[in-house]
């Protein structure tokens, strides 16, 4: 078993895919060997310390999509805790690194949860203000910070006070950090954390509706972010040996980081890297070179950015990657073999298991359900009940309140008053919509809202995964649940490049893989030809056959008629009438409301 | 009331002028083309050397000089929102902050490489009059310049409801699919609307002249003012940027004489952090109608 193990790893040694990494690093290790000029020395220092901060900054920026303006507060944070614990106790600066970053931590934690409910804009002006704030309060406590003046740290070599003669050991140190910023988000990239902070950062509502608590994704990648940039204060004080508010509290330092990520590629891996490795290098050097005209090197750095963010927004590793891949391709060495079996599996293998199929009992019970949009009333004292095992159609006009009440059962909106219970137990107001999904509600949505830059393959995963945190078993389930809607072929293409009629199977699949009891589909038929729409109808009497009660949103009356077992007609937010389809369309106030003149006669 | 207080009051309020003249040119590119922009600031300091620079050389009074400041201002404007904004309406709205972050560096680096990180002020015949009376002091042009901030404020806030032009810019603010089927050429109006808000800070440049320094990065201190006057007062309100304007003033007057000047801006960043958490709409409150 050993033997066979270490056999595997070393015939892996030959594949380009794994050597070249390993080369890459090699060099890496061994290039601050041959740099003895100390100028070019802090050049190194310092891109290795960014390109860590960056990487860190791009866990919230780049892969939650929230772009923090404050970073500089948990690198300040970072950089006087343990200067004032080492300056005041004597505290090795190693452990005051584990402070600081602790500190960040819980600042990360106090502040972020609440910011994260914040729109872009404001999360930015939000996260500008906590550095702001932490600035002043920096300068004004002199008694504790040294205030204006800043601290000093006296120059005493020694390992254990984190002073070094050389530049060679903080080199190392800088390049360590780096490097285990790309560990770890290389593991939360393949993890299930990655792929629920992309889903988040491509639609929040979709996410959430798929089960995934964005406020805890959010502040997980926010929180390990805050640390990374803490330890790095650290290093900085360290390393500069002098801290003072202006240099370590600054919008600038902030911007840096948003700045070296998106040249190189904004939630990439590597991407945030090479940029540092770009950008730091020349921004000292063209502060030596133009050292008279101080301000040349953001005017360049401006530009850059200016042009990158229109011209280039996925930056520098769009083409990297492509070369990249172009030199695997060169490079001699086996070929990694394809782990993915391309046996296609058999249709109609996913299976919904352990779903109640007694039919009959109520699964559903709404009671009095009441929403008002200031002094509107969108949905009025509503009551009904869904059957288990039913197809219960939802029609009436554009703004009688259908989607109004998806919203109040899923947990998008708050109801102002009246109940919902779900097989017995009471789920009303229960919010944010990732906790409906748990209890095994799912939902679709009018406006599909694929994630769009994410493979086929991949939504449907992200809605698995709140069945398995396993990746292998999750990707497993997820090509069922593709060749059981029909959409196997096309696995790897992107979901924005799927027609409409495949994005709504897609919807479909993606609430099916979180394992519903219950769906709620929202007008899977908008937008869709004769054609399409009998195959997505076909498709829902499949998904029904498997046992799961359907609530369904419809305008295609044909449709609506043909699939339901009952029907609830809503009018101006009231429920008008409620039966078998032929006893609705029998109804004059329905008749009236909603179908026209032409369905009286 | 001790007279320390009533002169507090002055303080507040002839600096809050100047902040609401501003802020609602912030407020009106964030409420229309849903822009923060990052170069706000860095508009008002190209007011200043402008001002400037035309008194050194010409001597033309920093008022007068609001004949060259208001077109030139508008002209930046609008080639910001056409060339920098436009070609970004469709990408994700941080690619826009991004942007005009990049602008802001941009131009506070040219102007200290032309112009080097000297502070520069100017002296004018009025500078330094002041109306005294009953022990209190009121400086001459920090008063002429909060009148004028005020003023020029509530003209843009009349522009706005009167005219035609200003009804088509609310109306995008509101609803800009609705707009757009109204016939209202909304690419047109974004920039009419850069334009306008980038006017308001360069008339705050100018008559900022008299009584303050013109150095490369003076905009970064009065932007981020502009964002907590913004937040305070509601984001999709101009009057509430009015009003938030005096408020900010009056909080940093009170707070750098009570409890420190090193936390005035402290005090005011805190309070828009907890009105950000707790009332996202702005602890004014007041609807745009």
């Amino acid at each position: 078993m050993r033997v066979s193990k270490r056999k595997i790893l070393s015939n892996r040694l030959f594949y380009p895919k794994f050597y070249l990494p390993l080369i890459l690093i090699i060099l890496l290790l061994v290039f601050p060997l041959l740099i003895r000029n100390p100028f070019y020395q802090d050049i190194l220092v310092m891109t290795f310390l960014f390109a860590a901060l960056a990487e860190a900054w791009n866990l919230t920026g780049g892969f939650a999509g929230q772009a923090s303006l404050g970073h500089t507060a948990f690198f300040g944070i970072g950089a006087y805790t343990s200067s004032i614990l080492y300056l005041n106790f004597g505290f090795s600066p190693w452990l005051g690194m584990l402070a600081g970053g602790g500190l960040a931590v819980l600042i990360a934690v106090v502040i972020g949860y609440p910011c994260f409910k914040l729109k872009s804009h404001f999360f930015v002006i939000a996260t500008i203000s906590i550095g702001e704030v932490l600035r002043r309060v920096t300068s004004y406590w002199a008694g504790l910070t040294g205030g204006g003046k800043g601290l000093l740290i006296p120059f005493k070599p020694e390992i254990g006070s984190f002073i070094f003669r050389d530049k060679t050991p903080y080199i190392y140190i800088a390049l360590t950090l780096m490097l285990i910023s790309i560990l770890i988000t290389y593991i939360i990239r393949k993890s299930r954390l990655g792929f629920y902070l992309i889903s988040l950062r491509e639609n929040q509502d979709a996410a959430e509706s798929l089960g995934i608590n964005t406020s805890r994704c959010k502040l997980i990648a926010f929180v390990i972010s805050a640390f990374f940039t803490g330890i790095g204060g650290t290093f900085y004080a360290q390393y500069l040996l002098f801290i003072d508010p202006t240099s370590v509290f600054s919008l600038s330092f902030s911007i840096q980081l948003v700045l070296l990520s998106i040249i190189g590629g904004l939630g990439t891996i590597i991407g945030p890297i090479i940029g540092s490795f770009i950008l730091t290098p020349l921004d000292s050097l063209l502060r030596g070179w133009f050292g008279g005209l101080t301000g040349f090197n953001f005017v360049v750095y401006a530009i850059i950015l200016i042009i990158a963010v229109i011209y280039f927004p996925q930056g520098i590793m769009r083409w990297l990657d492509v070369g990249y891949k172009l030199v695997l391709k060169k490079l001699p060495g086996t070929k990694v073999p394809s782990k993915v079996s391309n046996v296609s599996l058999p249709i109609n293998t996913f299976k919904i298991t352990g779903l109640d199929r007694d039919k009959g009992s109520n699964i559903l019970e709404v009671k009095g359900l009441h929403k008002n949009f200031k002094g509107l009333v969108a949905v009025k004292e509503v009551s009904f009940e869904v059957k288990k095992g039913e197809i219960l159609g939802l029609i009436g006009p554009n703004g009688a309140g259908k989607t109004t009440i998806f919203n109040l059962i899923t947990g998008f909106l708050l109801p102002d008053s009246g109940t919902v219970k779900f097989k017995g137990e009471t789920i009303t107001g229960l919010r944010p919509p990732h906790k409906i999904c748990v209890k095994h509600i799912g939902r679709t949505f009018q406006l599909v809202k694929p994630f769009s830059k994410m493979t086929v393959l991949e939504n449907v995963m992200i809605g698995a995964f709140s069945q398995s945190k396993k990746t292998t078993e999750v990707r497993e389930r997820s090509k069922r649940i593709l060749s059981f809607i029909g959409l196997l072929d096309h696995q790897d293409s992107l979901a924005a490049n799927l027609t409409i009629a495949d994005r709504k199977r897609l919807e479909l699949g993606r609430a099916l893989a979180t394992h519903p009891e219950l769906l709620l589909l929202d007008e899977t038929m908008a937008g869709l030809n004769p054609k399409e729409t009998e195959d997505i109808i076909e498709l829902i009497r499949k998904i029904h056959e498997q046992g799961i009660t359907l609530f369904i949103i419809e305008h295609v009356m044909k449709a609506i008629m043909s699939l339901s077992d009952r029907i609830v007609v809503l009018n101006y937010g009231e429920k008008i009438n409620e039966g078998t389809p032929a006893e609705v369309s029998k109804n004059k106030k329905v008749i009236d409301a909603y179908l026209g003149e032409e369905y009286r006669a | 009331m001790s007279r320390v207080i009533i002169q507090l009051i002055i303080n507040g309020l002839l600096a809050g002028g100047i902040y609401a003249l501003v802020s609602i040119g912030l407020c009106l590119i964030f409420g229309v083309v849903e822009v923060i922009n990052f170069a706000h600031g860095e508009f008002l300091m190209l007011g200043m050397y402008t001002t400037y620079w035309l008194f050194y050389f010409f001597k033309i009074d920093p008022y007068l000089s609001l004949l060259i400041v208001i077109p030139l201002s508008f002209l930046i404007g609008v080639i910001t929102q056409r060339v920098l904004i436009q070609p970004l309406l469709d990408a994700p709205p941080l690619n826009q902050i991004f942007v005009t972050m990049g602008l802001s560096i941009l131009l506070q680096n040219v102007a200290l490489i032309l112009w080097k990180a000297t502070y520069r002020t100017i002296k004018t015949t009025y500078s330094s009059w002041f109306i005294k009376s009953g022990g209190l002091s009121i400086s001459f042009p920090r008063l002429l310049a909060c009148i004028v901030a005020s003023g020029i404020t509530v003209a843009l806030l009349i522009f706005l409801k009167k005219t035609y032009v200003g009804k088509a810019i609310r109306a995008i603010a509101q609803d800009k699919r609705g707009a757009t089927l109204m016939g209202i050429n909304v690419h047109r109006m974004y920039q009419l609307t850069f334009g306008l808000g980038t006017v308001c800070v360069g008339i705050a440049g100018a008559i900022l002249m008299p009584i303050y320094y013109a150095f490369p990065t003076v905009g970064l201190l009065f932007c981020l003012t502009a964002f907590a006057v913004v937040i305070v007062g509601g984001y999709n309100s101009l009057t509430g940027a009015f009003i938030a304007g005096f408020v900010i003033g009056l909080i940093e007057s009170f707070s750098g004489f009570f409890i420190s000047p090193h936390l005035q801006q402290g005090v005011y960043f805190a309070i828009v952090i907890l009105v950000l958490l707790f009332k996202p709409s702005g602890l004014l409150g007041l609807k745009e109608s």
